[in-house]
């Protein structure tokens, strides 16, 4: 055991002994607050709704029930999933493994270090996140103070075994695979986790759940809901631990704990026994260098982008090519195309004609939410692609430097390589979702207008910042856009939409109403409606040239 | 060709470069040896734009580098140390998107990379992705990048590293070649063997500033060692005997 923490101290000493400065210390205190925003909005949500679910007549503590049974199933997913990733990552291809495994200690020792690592990085989100919905499940019922401590034993034994699968999948699936075709498992990984969620979410049907009618009868509708989940699942053990604690039947809550437990040591003897036996061949094989999914020589884009000047031509060939073969982008794009898809499909499921309140005065409430969402998907998509862009040049970035290009144009290279995807993929998204809520010719214009004006902004703010907070020794992009620049990207980005649909939702308000009312708007009001659109068209083009400048002007200035 | 007035760059309460002035002229191969963390990288790095130094001038064919940095990067082939590259592009894609950069016409780089690939013998690999290449291999692919435009200067930090013998003996004479061209070839080295074999002029750096400089027979003079190599002179003025 002395081996592992040994390995596992400079992960700890990088942890704990980061000099403290004060604008280090500024950073750590703007990250709390913001995750303590977030923590608290998801636990009173979580409180809200599961308050509103328990006070329905005869089902409300079947309909919380399964509420949480939905919460914890898709913790575990996402654990699972998160797990496969990291694990792949600090098992086969770190940077560093190369020095570990030279190293006099054992492949299961290493392999231990490593899973401790990754079980860490790939649950620590999970766990924080997920705790307040726990807690609010146990304030709704008045639980007493066991309910909380069984939160704790139940939370990390479903870490452990869920991270504990993924190494198992990973080990053998590194085994199976062809040599040069590991890190393809990103791409399947990917391909399954966009699978399974389409499937799972069309099996949830979730909207049912709101519209009783949708059951022939009561009984139905009960018995749909109240159906037990697999006992073979570490997720229904943990759902029946925490329930059981929640009644205050601790003999029983304590069964369900100790399974999850006896379960999560159970499958880290079983990784290690298998680790003695492959780690070290898979890391070996892990080495060869992998072939290409697709082969293309380029030719296509050299012919499709021929109009553009040479150095500008340069950038945006590299850039396509970089990313298309880099297989660890391919889980990221399908993951991100089925939560597109589940958004988009959401809104043809909607049930806006059995509402009390008028449809057409809902239909165009919707479009404009809707505006703000695709917004808000905008800025995650950019967040994972085009903010991390910068940081992926890595070490190669002396060649940006030393060529007769500068940083500006390099910046703005990047910025129009990305603005115009995610234009055609925001105004893709903006124009389904209006046509599938029937939305009026002024809602449709105003969302593509608006979508059309936003996107730039939070693009060029996701340049600017990623230029500004470079992460050039970051081993994947997702780790550069977690780090403080990407915290503050997507806090900017998320103001910045506010602000956009603040300025625009009280004079559409007011165009509304006097179509509806009949009555003439004033001239002041005129005034005001233009004065905000004014405005907002104002703040999208700053928000497109101040962060691109102060990018700019940092990365210029890197040491 | 290059001209360095007072370069000067501080970290914080650290003085990496201190007001360093050098002079070199077309056609010459200079090199500028020191210990570790002499000040040669920053140096480098400065002379090449990489790096804005906190005070002083570098003028490279004349023009600006703080001034008109792409104009003056135009004139400069740059070879760094470590030979870190986009790894998802070929070789041959790399040596097309370093022609796109400085504007280097289809029909010339075609010849241009077919040369070159030969000439440090990557030609049967240029296909595959760099991350399949050895480090000898990036290296000789970052030369062939850095010489495609005919840069009038070449600026190099520690040519030799990750080279088999046939490549640094290869450099070697490409570097003559180049010089004997025009080219003006400034080298940074620890090898002190190469410098003394092919440098016209030679730089000792210590500390940041520029110690002496001169040719192999005047820095004899300044060291005041009579028959000796250039290893005991830099032993003597960097006063880090063995």
């Amino acid at each position: 055991m002395r081996d592992v923490i040994s390995l596992l101290k400079p992960r700890l000493w990088a942890f704990t002994k980061r000099g403290f400065t004060f604008h280090s210390g500024l950073k750590s205190i703007i990250f709390a607050c913001v995750g303590l925003v977030f923590w608290a909005g998801i636990f009173m949500a979580g409180y809200r709704v599961l308050a509103y679910c328990s006070q329905a007549e005869d089902i409300g503590e079947i309909l919380t029930g399964k509420i949480l049974s939905m919460a914890i199933i898709t913790f575990f997913s996402l654990l699972i999933f998160s797990a496969l990733l990291t694990t792949l990552s600090k098992l086969y291809l770190s940077r560093d493994l190369n020095l570990v495994h030279a190293l006099p200690v054992s492949a299961d020792k290493i392999f231990l270090s490593r899973w401790i690592e990754s079980t860490a990085d790939s649950s620590w989100m999970v766990i924080i996140y997920s705790i307040p919905i726990f807690i609010a499940y146990g304030m709704v019922y008045k639980t007493g103070i066991f309910y909380y401590m069984a939160i704790i034993l139940t939370i990390i034994p479903l870490c452990i075994v869920a991270s504990s699968i993924s190494a198992l999948v990973i080990q053998l699936a590194v085994i199976i695979l062809p040599a040069n075709r590991i890190r393809s498992i990103f791409v399947f990984l990917g391909l399954i986790a966009f699978i399974f969620l389409y499937v799972s979410f069309r099996m949830l049907k979730p909207e049912r759940l709101v519209d009783p009618e949708a059951f022939s009868t009561v009984l139905i509708y009960v018995q749909q809901l109240s159906t037990p989940n697999s006992p073979l699942l570490p997720s229904t053990w943990a759902y029946d631990g925490l329930t059981a604690a929640r009644l205050g039947n601790i003999r029983t809550a304590l069964f369900h704990i100790t399974l999850s437990i006896s379960s999560a040591i159970f499958f880290i003897l079983v990784n290690l026994q298998i680790a003695k036996l492959i780690y070290f061949k898979g890391f070996s094989k892990a080495q060869s260098a992998m072939i290409r999914l697709f082969r293309s020589n380029g030719i296509i884009l050299e012919k499709l982008f021929f109009f553009l000047k040479p150095p500008v031509r340069a950038f945006v060939i590299k850039e396509f090519k970089t990313f298309w073969r880099d297989q660890t982008q391919w889980s990221q794009i399908f993951l991100i195309g089925a939560l597109i898809i589940i958004y988009v499909y959401n809104f043809s499921v909607l049930p806006l004609e059995k509402s009390p309140i008028g449809t057409f005065y809902l239909q165009n409430l919707f479009s404009f939410l809707n505006m703000g969402l695709a917004a808000f998907v905008l800025t995650a998509i950019t967040a994972r692609f085009a903010y991390p862009s910068i940081s992926t040049e890595g070490g190669a970035f002396w060649i940006v430097r030393s060529s007769p290009v500068s940083i500006r144009s390099f910046l703005w290279i990047k910025f129009f390589i990305y603005l115009f995807p995610l234009l055609i993929l925001s105004e893709i998204l903006i124009i389904a979702t209006n046509l599938m809520l029937h939305v009026t010719p002024f809602m449709m214009w105003l969302s593509v207008i608006t979508i059309l004006f936003m996107t730039p902004g939070v693009v060029a703010l996701g340049i600017g910042l990623g230029a500004a907070y470079p992460d050039f020794n970051a081993e994947s992009p997702v780790q550069s856009v977690t780090g403080f620049g990407g915290l503050l990207f997507m806090v900017i980005s998320a103001g910045f939409i506010g602000v956009i649909i603040i300025l625009e939702a009280g004079p559409v308000y007011t165009v509304f109403m006097s179509d509806i009312r009949n009555f003439q708007i004033s001239n002041l009001h005129w005034a005001w409606v233009f004065g905000s659109f004014f405005t907002a068209f104002i703040i999208c083009i700053l928000a497109m040239v101040v962060p691109m400048r102060i990018g700019s002007q940092i990365l210029g200035n890197i040491k | 060709m290059i001209r360095l007035e007072n370069l000067t760059k501080q970290y914080g309460k650290l003085k990496a470069v201190n007001a360093i002035n050098l002079h070199i002229k077309p056609g010459e191969i200079f090199g500028f040896i020191g210990p570790n963390g002499a000040g040669k990288t920053t140096t480098i790095k400065m002379m090449s734009g990489l790096l804005s130094p906190t005070a002083g001038h570098v003028t490279i064919n004349g023009i600006n580098m703080i001034k008109n940095p792409e104009s003056a990067k135009k004139n400069i082939g740059l070879i760094p140390d470590r030979p870190y590259l986009y790894e998802k592009l070929t070789g041959i894609e790399f040596l097309r998107f370093t022609a796109d950069l400085y504007h280097i016409p289809s029909d010339i780089f075609k010849k241009k990379a077919d040369h070159f690939l030969e000439m440090f013998a990557l030609k049967g690999r240029a296909n595959e992705l760099i991350e399949a290449y050895s480090h000898g291999m990036k290296q000789r692919l970052i030369m062939s990048a850095a010489l495609l435009h005919d840069p009038p200067l070449v600026i190099v930090d520690e040519p030799m590293v990750g080279l088999d013998p046939r490549a640094i003996k290869m450099v070697r004479d490409l570097f003559r070649t180049l010089s004997e061209n025009g080219t003006t070839v400034f080298m940074s080295t620890h090898t002190l063997k190469l410098a003394e074999e092919i440098c016209n002029r030679i730089g000792i750096i210590n500390h940041g500033n520029v110690i002496a400089t001169g040719s192999l027979e005047e820095l004899k003079e300044a060291a005041s060692i009579g028959d000796s190599n250039l290893e005991e002179i830099f032993f003597r003025l960097t006063d880090e005997g063995i």
